[in-house]
């Protein structure tokens, strides 16, 4: 634990200091300009990794947003007459206000749509800042003095060392930020956007959050650039600039501020790297060893497929080649980057900092950080009443697809502390039901109460704040983050801490009573063991009870478990019957909806049966085995012979 | 005389909104059958026009020149697919975003080194000098574009339709999964959609160059109103691209009559962030069912 903490906060604080350090030791002027491009690029590249990272869109308006600041900033000295702090909270804040607006429409979208519409944002930006010359000058670039922070003059050190320190806050925020709920909801909405939706996080509004966020981090940074360079030309935050940003948070490795500090630094110093000729044949050649040694090694342990490991060979033998025929390796830069982010992308999919982490966690030994004690189940997932009232009512409920009527007009009541069953052959229309109950599709026609009250329709996320929970029928999982965090990001009614506390790092209790909770949940499934196992990598069975597991954070009235026995082992399946008796047992009331006739005979009170979209037969589990509706539905016979099928359907 | 003056920019602006169209249709044949694609493209229109005109300094016909371009489009259509695509979609991730960007960047570096970075004239034996239709001054040169554009997406649809290769796309695009089941190879037939990408690509490259000049950045805004043009009408939209590809010529032509030609790339730009607000899957495009 102590161990832990000082070595990786011990890091932090060494290199701050030796980065404060430098421009006390060394007096040139060259090198403190870096070291201020490395600060500033490190607040833009932490900002972007944001959107790229844990977000894991493709953003192509970075660039445009640090211009953005930068111009405000500028303008706000040359016009209003801003001191340096104001101008920067205004280069903050007009990064936020654009960020916000293209958030608004932009990420309804996914992937390449986002990325479209980042890309004409930031050719819009770049019109903008050209044409519109009565303020910005257009072509001919404006002028931006330094102004004086707090009435203090600030000599290049000075302005080196207050962009360190914004970057050492900016670091310190958003490690608090992200090691919180929302970092955790913006990796989830990565994996899954229908279960985080179902799940009652909120997709949208996160993603909103963490592109504006982004975009605000992006206008700060473009403050600092303006009063670095002192100079601004419309064309410097351009489509160049764009995708060597995409360099440094790729190289650097994403989802990591450690990652987006190296970035940083290597695209700070790649004019430098690029302008030298001996070096830059040094550096591709390590950049070749590196490749070979890496893809010979995949190869033989057959981990990566046979393009993953050639292709960056082959891009890195071009760049080596490149290095020793061409003279002026300037004439060559924007090939040069490609070559290296494509042996990147490609070859070291996490980035330096990504595989210098799995080194590292080794050498040093490094534990994660312990579990707290699991909470008392009775204060997670309180006892409800099971006095039979009405909890869910449907009324002539109907979906149709074109002229499909997948749903046409089911009619039934769902009681507080029961387990309804529902089933029905294949097609019969119980997940169209479920998935309109849950607010995935809109309802054709017809009523849906839940405890007397009309339940939202067509939204996921409403219906799940109204305390209704599901799992899916294909899994729906965050498959990138630990069991424990899976259940974390479900959990109702913990997390209050607004946002600028937690950028204080504020919601530390919260998090801990959160964690207990989540591990209460894994313990009432048998998952207390796999805590910290990566959901993608438990077993089958065990990701079927992590979904009940996280679906019961939403401490629901109502849990929908569609079809969870699917494609379990028998030893499973007895656990399951376990798990959802012990369910019951809290007196959550739940519909089943299920293949295996003895998990419905065994676990279920009443059972409703469709075919074609109709209830066919209601009752208890054994009258409706007998129902010679039911029997002709599953097994398409009609007379006599009914008596003989209804064991095969026990069965 | 003045609403003369409109009609006639607006028509010149919608011919040119053919070649956007071109391109554009060119991205849904990739995104039909893969739901991606590539966002180098205008790299492979701006290298097919230089290829091209490379045939035309070693004294080929044009004639031979045009499918020449066209080769090497599919060729290097190919390549982008091979070395920029396949791999994320076997990880179904989208990565391709970033190596198709990656892979433009590289082709753009290339050209200019190879070929300079000024901008060259692009001969062509069309003629230029208008001709009167209407009051309104049209040049053969505009026609010829408007009339290629139509002829090659024409084919490529009856190719789509009518033939066994053909239908093997069609049945990728409807439903990948389902078409491999049934023995169609996903990965050739995403091969195949990515090689006619890169052949409409070039074509466009061939008919743009002699009104817009050759050189690197002879496609950088050229593709932005492509990919425009794309969403506003939707990627999955057939000859929606035709009409949208139209109007957006035509508005941005008059945009840089009323505003300056600094501002002819707005509108594009604006509607495709108001079409992805108000219909995500374009004008034409069908919204589609979440499963789960």
């Amino acid at each position: 634990m102590w161990k832990r903490l000082l070595l990786i906060r011990g890091a932090e604080l060494a290199v701050l200091a030796l980065l404060g350090a430098i421009p006390l030791l060394v007096d040139n002027s060259y090198v403190l300009g870096l070291l201020t491009l490395l600060a500033i690029y490190g607040i833009l590249l932490i900002g972007l990794d944001v959107t790229v990272g844990y977000l894991g869109q493709v953003n192509l308006a970075q660039a445009a947003f640090l211009g953005l600041g930068a111009y405000a900033a500028g303008l706000g000295v040359a016009h209003f007459d801003f001191g340096m702090l104001a101008a920067l909270a205004m280069a903050l804040g007009v990064g936020l206000l654009f960020g916000t607006l293209l958030a608004f429409p932009a990420l309804r979208l996914e992937g390449p749509q986002f990325a479209l519409a980042t890309l004409s944002f930031s050719a819009l930006s770049a019109t903008t800042l050209n044409e519109w010359e009565g303020l910005t000058l257009g072509a001919q670039g404006l002028q931006v003095s330094r102004p004086p922070v707090l009435g203090m003059t600030l000599d290049a050190p000075g302005f080196f060392w207050l962009c360190l320190l914004l970057l050492a806050l900016v670091w310190l925020a958003m490690r608090n930020l992200l090691s919180s709920q929302w970092g955790r909801a913006f990796e989830a909405l990565r994996d899954s956007p229908i279960a985080t939706d179902a799940m009652g996080v909120g997709t949208y509004r996160h993603k909103v959050a963490g592109f504006a966020l982004a975009s605000a981090l992006g206008g700060l940074a473009g403050g600092l650039y303006a009063f670095n360079f002192q100079y601004l030309q419309p064309q410097s935050f351009g489509y160049d600039l764009m995708v060597i940003l995409l360099l440094g948070v790729v190289l650097g490795g994403r989802k990591s501020l450690w990652g987006a500090l190296v970035g940083a630094t290597l695209i700070a110093l790649l004019p430098n790297l690029l302008s030298n000729r001996e070096l830059f044949q040094a550096i591709s050649a390590v950049g070749l060893l590196v490749a070979a040694v890496a893809g010979a090694r995949g190869l033989l342990r057959k981990t990566t497929r046979p393009f993953q490991a050639l292709a960056p060979i082959v891009a890195m033998g071009i760049l080596m080649a490149g290095s020793l025929i061409v003279e002026n390796t300037e004439d060559w830069r924007k090939a040069i980057f490609a070559l290296m982010l494509f042996a990147v992308v490609v070859g070291l999919p996490e980035g330096l900092m990504g595989f210098a982490a799995h080194f590292l966690t080794k050498l040093f030994r490094i534990a994660p950080p312990p579990l707290p004690a699991a909470a008392a189940l009775d204060v997670v997932l309180p006892r409800q009443a099971a006095d039979g009232s009405a909890l869910l009512e449907l009324r002539d409920l109907k979906r149709y697809f074109g002229g499909v009527k997948a749903v046409d007009g089911v009619s039934l009541t769902v009681r507080a502390g029961e387990i309804h069953g529902l089933i029905g052959p294949n097609g019969s229309g119980k997940s169209t039901a479920v998935n309109v109950i849950s607010g995935l599709y809109v309802p054709t026609g017809g009523d849906m109460l839940l405890r007397g009250k009309a339940l939202p329709v067509g939204s996921l996320f409403k219906v799940a704040r109204t305390g209704v929970a599901r799992t899916f029928q294909n899994l729906q999982l965050f498959s990138d983050l630990s069991a424990v965090d899976n259940v974390m990001v479900a959990l109702r009614g913990v997390y209050r801490t607004p946002i600028p506390l937690v950028l204080l790092g504020l919601a530390m209790g919260e998090e801990q009573r959160a964690r207990a909770a989540a591990l209460a949940l894994l313990e009432l499934v048998g998952l207390q063991a796999q805590a910290r196992t990566r959901a993608r990598d438990l077993t089958y069975g065990d990701q079927r009870f992590l979904e009940i597991a996280r679906a019961l954070a939403r401490r629901p009235e109502l849990l929908i478990l569609d079809e969870p026995a699917a494609g379990l082992a028998h030893p499973d399946v007895n656990k399951l019957i376990e798990i959802i008796k012990r369910i019951h047992e809290r007196g959550i009331s739940i519909i089943l909806i299920e293949h295996h006739m003895d998990v419905i005979s065994e676990l279920c009170s009443v059972v409703t049966v469709l075919d074609g979209g109709r209830i066919i037969a209601a009752g208890t589990a054994d009258e409706v085995k007998r129902n010679p509706k039911v029997i002709e539905a599953y097994l398409g016979m009609t007379d006599d012979s009914a008596g003989a099928a209804a064991p095969a359907l026990a069965g | 005389m003045y609403t003369l003056l409109i009609v006639q920019l607006a028509v010149s602006g919608a011919l040119m909104g053919m070649v956007y169209a071109l391109i554009a249709y060119g991205f849904q044949l990739t995104f039909a059958t893969s739901k991606s694609i590539n966002f180098g493209q205008g790299e492979l229109v701006m290298l097919s026009a230089l290829f091209s005109l490379t045939l035309i300094d070693t004294g080929l016909p044009y004639w031979l020149v045009v499918p020449g371009g066209m080769l090497f489009g599919v060729v290097l259509g190919l390549f982008v697919e091979r070395a920029g695509v396949r791999l994320a979609l076997e990880q179904k991730s989208e990565g391709w975003i970033l190596l198709t960007i990656i892979l433009g960047l590289l082709g753009f570096s290339a050209a200019e080194n190879i070929w300079g970075r000024d901008d060259r004239p692009f001969p062509t034996p069309i003629p230029s000098d208008p001709v009167h239709i209407f009051g309104i001054d049209v040049t053969p040169l505009e026609l010829s574009v408007a009339i290629g554009v139509l002829a090659v997406m024409g084919l490529v649809e009856l190719f789509k339709r009518k033939t066994l290769l053909g239908k093997a796309f069609e049945a990728v695009s409807a439903d990948r999964d389902a078409a491999q089941l049934m023995g169609i190879s996903a990965t050739r037939t995403i091969q195949l959609s990515y090689g006619l990408s890169g052949l409409v690509a070039a074509l466009a490259g061939i008919l743009v160059a002699p009104i817009t000049t050759v050189g690197p950045t002879m496609a950088s805004v050229l593709i932005l109103k492509a990919f425009s043009v794309a969403v506003v009408a939707g990627l999955d939209s057939g000859f929606g691209v035709v009409l949208i590809g139209l109007f957006l010529g035509a508005l941005e032509s008059l945009t840089s009559f009323y505003l300056g030609s600094g501002w002819r790339e707005a509108p594009g730009l604006v509607l495709l962030i108001l079409a992805l607000a108000v219909r995500p899957n374009g004008v034409f495009g069908k919204a589609s069912i979440r499963k789960v």
